[in-house]
């Protein structure tokens, strides 16, 4: 919407009704070029703003919005500059966007993106902007970030080969610079929503969680989990002061839980990580396939070392993606073919390692022994009845090259009856099984009730 | 002994796995396609405020259809147990042979 009355309406009605996500349309950056060039050719009876000099323009936007058709009962001069402030750099900025495409200039669309960030966050400090505007953050955040990641792109596209050849050149540093910029801005908001000590119903609190989000964003690409166990420390710490967590829209919660239980995933905290991605997995919403996929791309590796659970093809049947990534291991674990286990997880180890679940599915390895070692149990059959009537007994004492013959199944090595021990030792430890082994006579002497703890037998 | 923690750290318990402990993975980057998405805050569909009707738990009735149980598999008619039951005989035999 080009700067005319028009503009100033929608602004005049979002302020009456104080609809936050309606005012932070008007700043939206993500509009095709040529509407962005209509705003950035915004002219007024004299001339056109691109050749004016800048107080001009902030004057004219000031007799603008003041002068809007909706009237503005009680706002106050000093708001009005604040907007003011808000809107020519948006202004200056949909003329950089409006060539962004052709011209690259994604350093200077970020740069000037963060004029308008930085105008939005002195509003809140010193104009007083109210807790309701706060979409209007969410907006200026959100491209804030896209914009310094595409910045990021770019340089690394046009500057490395000039720039290796200096002695203090950091690739790492200079890969993510426009983002780590951006990582900081975001700090900024979280604190100016955080610091709020208005009461909660008008509150800049209530911005937490969609700036949270942004930065658990932010940092997941830094490869910064540290930054986000920090924003996580701070959000307990204040918890006792905020808005109920489940008062959020649904779709910051789904965010949110995710990225706590990713967190805490990679922390091998798996029990509190089911907890969190079992909570965005039931709050997702149905269609929202992709986020779907990724919250099951963590949960299912939980389930598996919290409750030895495996997910159902009923459960994949939408994701095919996910189907390749677990059926064959989840086969493998199920049926005991410890070695197909292994070729499993060969097989898919870059993908695994890129979503880094690898190192938990690995440890899928011992339910798949587990399970063999039950099979072969199964297999020995029943001792003879010693009396008519008597319940039959599994046969409980298995040679131990029985174990080593199963172990060794599908693979060209033969594994030596020490390495065999060695497992089922470490089986035993972990409480896998219930036994203990005769050396002498190498022998696995297996209890006699639930050998194999949490089933049947 | 292992601890839990790292099963296969112990050079002896990996029998057909690759000689040296698989590699600590890399800390890697997520790459763009693996970003939580954004909802659309716009009120179209699903929209930031959608109603319980329409989250993932209202689908499924029966949440326990979603999760297996990983072994209390007791079928013993498939190939593998099929291929084990044969080696386990061979074992056997080996022993009263001797």
């Amino acid at each position: 919407m080009e700067f005319g009355p028009a503009l100033y309406h929608e602004f005049g009605e979002a302020w009456k009704t104080r609809d936050g996500y309606r005012l932070a349309k008007t700043i939206s950056p993500d509009l095709p070029p040529a509407q962005l060039s209509n705003i950035w050719q915004s002219a007024n009876s004299a001339g056109n703003w691109k050749s004016a000099r800048d107080d001009d323009v902030k004057a004219a936007i000031k007799r603008g919005l003041s002068s809007s058709p909706a009237r503005l009962d009680g706002i106050s001069q000093k708001e009005i500059k604040g907007w003011v402030e808000v809107y020519f750099a948006y202004w200056q900025a949909t003329g950089i966007l409006a060539e962004v495409q052709q011209t690259s200039s994604w350093t200077t669309a970020y740069e000037q993106w963060k004029v308008l960030i930085n105008a939005l966050i002195q509003g809140y400090n010193g104009h007083e902007f109210e807790a309701w505007t706060i979409p209007c953050l969410y907006v200026a955040g959100k491209h804030l970030r896209l914009f310094a990641m595409q910045a990021d792109e770019n340089t690394s596209v046009n500057d490395t080969s000039a720039a290796a050849f200096q002695d203090d050149f950091d690739p790492e540093l200079q890969k993510h610079q426009k983002l780590e910029d951006c990582a900081r801005v975001l700090n900024r908001v979280f604190s100016l929503c955080l610091s709020d000590r208005a009461p909660l119903e008008e509150s800049r609190k209530w911005g937490l969680y969609y700036i949270i989000n942004l930065l658990f964003k932010t940092y997941f690409k830094l490869n910064a989990t540290g930054l986000s166990k920090n924003v996580l420390r701070i959000l307990t710490a204040g918890r006792g002061d905020m808005p109920d967590f489940h008062a959020f829209p649904k779709s910051q919660q789904v965010t949110f839980k995710y990225h706590e239980g990713v967190l805490c995933f990679l922390e091998e905290n798996y029990a509190e990580a089911e907890k969190h991605l079992t909570e965005a997995w039931n709050t997702c919403h149905k269609d929202a396939m992709r986020n779907k996929e990724l919250i099951l791309t963590y949960l299912i590796p939980c389930h598996l070392i919290t409750t030895h659970t495996l997910p159902t093809e009923k459960l994949l049947e939408p994701y095919p993606r996910l189907q390749k990534l677990f059926l064959p291991l989840c086969r493998c674990i199920k049926k005991g073919e410890l070695h197909k286990f292994d070729l499993a997880l060969q097989e898919a180890e870059d993908e695994f390692v890129k979503r880094r679940i690898y190192l938990t599915l690995e440890r899928g390895r011992d339910i798949a022994l587990r399970n063999l070692l039950r099979k072969v149990f199964i297999a020995g059959g029943f001792e003879p009845v010693a009396k008519e009537g008597d319940k039959p007994v599994r046969r409980t004492r298995i040679p131990v090259a029985e174990f080593a013959a199963a172990i060794s199944l599908g693979s060209e090595e033969k594994v030596d009856n020490d390495e065999v021990e060695c497992l089922l030792v470490t089986m035993i430890y972990k409480g896998l099984v219930k036994g203990y082994i005769s050396r002498e006579r190498s022998i696995v002497v297996l209890s006699k009730s639930g050998a194999f703890p949490g089933t049947g037998v | 002994m292992a601890t839990s923690k790292a099963p296969s750290a112990d050079p002896k318990s990996s029998s057909d796995l690759p000689a040296e402990q698989p590699q600590q993975p890399k800390q890697q980057t997520l790459e763009e396609d693996d970003e939580f998405e954004d909802f659309p805050v716009d009120g179209t569909p699903p929209s930031p405020h959608w109603q319980a009707d329409d989250t993932e738990a209202t689908q499924n009735q029966q949440p326990q259809h979603l999760w297996e149980e990983s072994w209390d598999d007791d079928d013993t008619t498939d190939d593998f147990s099929n291929q084990l039951k044969e080696e386990l005989k061979k074992v056997e035999a080996s022993k009263t042979k001797r």
